[in-house]
């Protein structure tokens, strides 16, 4: 296995995630009581998926780790191989090379994935998955779900219409699941859950605004490695623990003015994914005097919403309609790029340009218009965020060491 | 106080000696597969030229993709913020600079103390590259110097519509057979890298006081399209290589300031 390129993490907290992973990976392979193991994508709403006590697999998570293990070139390779273009986005040909590259694939972390008894995908955020999963439902011929959500201009728009469409989606993927599951909702399981989740979350919330502080208690590469519990055990005691006991320790940071770097000479903001196989890359600024305060990905600034009817599965669908910034057009996530920077005092920002990411592609290139029209210094960086062949060291370093050295010149 | 700027590019290594202000002297070699050689030859080679030892130079500074493998160097800074620099010393009215060199082409603004404000670079390609033409030389079978002396004879300017460097060479190779003029279409080459990085100079912003560093500063046939498209007298130096390493040298001289 090629050597890891990890983030240096700063807090103690973000160490305990590592062996929360393990455990994950490990309960979901060694599990014999009969439960259902499905393998999903981001942004399914996990908490159904627990009422039902399903072993939820997310599939782009395992990407992130082959390529955190520096194992993406040869499952990428393999992917290839299986006829995948080089286009398509990194985790689906990780996975495709997981799933089709033989003795030609390297050896799996964690021991492999659980064997799925079916998928789930979602229809926002990211067209390509649905086709990855469509590719993946024929390869392992096993049932595909497919949870729909309307398109909501500005991103939400909590008309009648739209509620009605959510829950009606909402209840047919219940109706698939206790199909598979050959059992009933627990509704009062589901309800828990998603309190729990929502508590987590605005701890989550809480954490963001504290990130503010000056000197920065918390720098990107723990922020990206610390989000994994809230991505995948959302609703779970152990996710609410984690995120109390990770905001006690920034919090100790911030009373004490404990900083990422003994004298913080600059603040950046990574715009876009990181590049998993180089998380290092995040601390790079560190020896300068500068730290990647806050990142735009996973970002939020919004408390949850209370519950807004008594039965979950219409409370979610009300709550999934309502406005929120990160999930808007263009316009509006350019705005809210632009308050972050304004809110966290940034110097400078680094645009993370993956052409693969079809979320992202469009985003990057006009942020950087709108960066460059108000003056905010950045640094446009091309790399697929999990396919390591991407990264060129000379060419990325002159770049980032050029933006360095325009950061030290302005803060003289 | 004598002070050197060295600067190992991907084909040719540089180095200036200067004494506060005064040029001492220069060397171009090139940088070939060992670059901690290069930077010794090439430093060597700086020093006797001046007639002076290592021991009587105060502070050396590295740049260019080889920066951080000089040994000897006393510290280091990336080529965009030298070139910005030694363009300003030598045109201090300058605030665009295209640096073409072997592996990369940089647009690069500074400010009226030349500053590096903001830049922007090719990526993952070599298209519009000192490569690339030479890549094109040893297709047509003439040197890289002869390159803009066929383009500048040329009649008409075919255009060349492949932007990767692999397929403008296929490209190129198809016109030839076709029996097309071959200064045309030398021409209709350096018209697509005159475009290429015209588009990077509009990445940046262009200012009407634009000067040329790197080795293809000394390409007059690139410089006339870059010209014709910017609508800007180019600003080249007698000799446009060292600038990034002259740069360098001036950072060092800062040191004692």
């Amino acid at each position: 296995m090629a050597e890891s390129t990890s983030a240096k993490k700063h807090l103690e907290t973000t160490l305990l995630v590592p062996a929360l992973r393990r455990k994950y990976y490990a309960e979901s392979l060694s599990q014999t009581t009969g439960q259902k193991i499905c393998w999903c994508s981001n942004g399914i709403p996990s908490e159904i998926l627990d009422a039902f006590g399903i072993n939820a697999v997310f599939v782009e998570n395992y990407a992130t780790v082959c390529a955190s293990k520096r194992l993406s070139s040869g499952f990428c390779r393999a992917g290839e191989r299986a006829g995948f273009s080089q286009d398509v986005c990194g985790y689906a040909r990780i996975l495709m090379g997981y799933l089709l590259g033989g003795t030609e694939a390297p050896e799996a972390p964690y021991g492999g994935l659980a064997k799925a008894d079916f998928l789930v995908v979602n229809s926002y955020s990211c067209d390509s998955r649905m086709g990855w999963f469509a590719t993946m439902q024929r390869t392992l011929n096993i049932p595909l779900y497919v949870l729909d959500a309307p398109y909501q201009p500005g991103g939400g728009c909590m008309d009648e219409a739209n509620i009605v469409y959510t829950e009606s989606q909402l209840l047919d993927f219940v109706t698939f699941l206790e199909g598979q599951t050959r059992s009933k909702l627990d509704r009062e399981k589901l309800r828990a859950g998603i309190d729990l989740s929502r508590r987590s979350a605005d701890i989550q919330t809480e954490i963001y605004e504290m990130r503010k502080a000056v000197p920065s208690p918390m720098s990107a590469g723990d922020a990206y490695t610390v989000v994994w519990p809230g991505m995948y055990m959302a609703g779970t005691k152990e996710c609410d623990d984690f995120y109390a006991r990770l905001r006690a320790e920034v919090n100790h940071r911030i009373v004490n003015k404990i900083g990422v770097v003994p004298e913080e000479k600059f603040r950046l903001l990574w715009s876009g994914l990181p590049f998993w196989y180089n998380m290092a890359l995040l601390n790079y600024f560190e020896d300068f005097g500068g730290v990647v305060a806050i990142e735009n990905a996973y970002f939020r600034s919004e408390k949850s919403f209370p519950p807004q009817h008594h039965d979950p599965i219409k409370d979610m669908a009300i709550t999934s309609t309502i406005k929120r910034p990160y999930a808007g057009d263009l316009e509006q996530r350019l705005q809210l790029t632009l308050d972050i920077v304004k809110d966290y005092r940034i110097d400078g920002v680094i645009l993370a340009y993956n052409p693969s990411c079809r979320l992202m592609y469009l985003l990057q290139p006009e942020l950087k218009n709108a960066l460059d029209c108000h003056g905010i210094p950045n640094v446009n960086i091309e790399c697929d965020m999990a396919d390591e062949r991407t990264y060129s060291e000379g060419q990325i370093k002159t770049r980032l060491d050029a933006f360095i050295e325009r950061m030290l010149v302005l803060r003289k | 106080m004598i002070t050197a700027g060295i600067d190992i590019g991907s084909s040719t290594s540089k180095a200036v000696l200067i004494d506060e202000g005064d040029m001492l002297s220069y060397s171009i070699m090139p940088t070939g597969a060992e670059s901690v050689n290069s930077a010794r030859r090439v430093m060597a080679d700086v020093l006797d030229k001046a007639g002076i030892s290592a021991k009587d130079v105060s502070y050396i500074l590295a740049t260019g993709y080889g920066r951080v493998i000089v040994p000897f160097a006393n510290e280091a800074l990336t080529e965009l913020t030298c070139h910005a620099r030694g363009a300003h010393f030598l045109f201090p009215n300058v605030r665009t600079i295209l640096d073409m060199g072997g592996q990369d082409c940089k647009a690069i603004r500074c400010d009226a103390n030349g500053q590096l404000l903001n830049f922007v670079m090719n990526d993952k390609c070599a298209a519009g590259t000192g490569r690339f033409l030479e890549l094109i030389a040893r297709v047509l079978g003439v040197s890289l110097d002869a390159l803009s002396d066929l383009a500048l004879k040329a009649t008409a300017t075919i255009k060349i519509n492949s932007t990767c460097a692999v397929f403008a060479k296929s490209e190129v190779t198809s016109l030839i057979r076709e029996g097309k003029n071959r200064c045309d279409v030398i021409a209709g080459l350096h018209d697509a890298i005159a475009m290429r990085v015209f588009n990077l100079l509009r990445g940046v912003g262009i200012e009407s006081q634009l000067a040329i560093t790197g080795g293809l500063g000394k390409n007059k046939a690139i410089i006339r399209e870059i010209e014709k498209k910017t609508d800007l007298n180019c600003m080249i130096a007698e000799e446009p290589q060292i600038v990034g390493a002259l740069g360098a040298a001036l950072f060092a001289r800062d040191k004692f300031i």
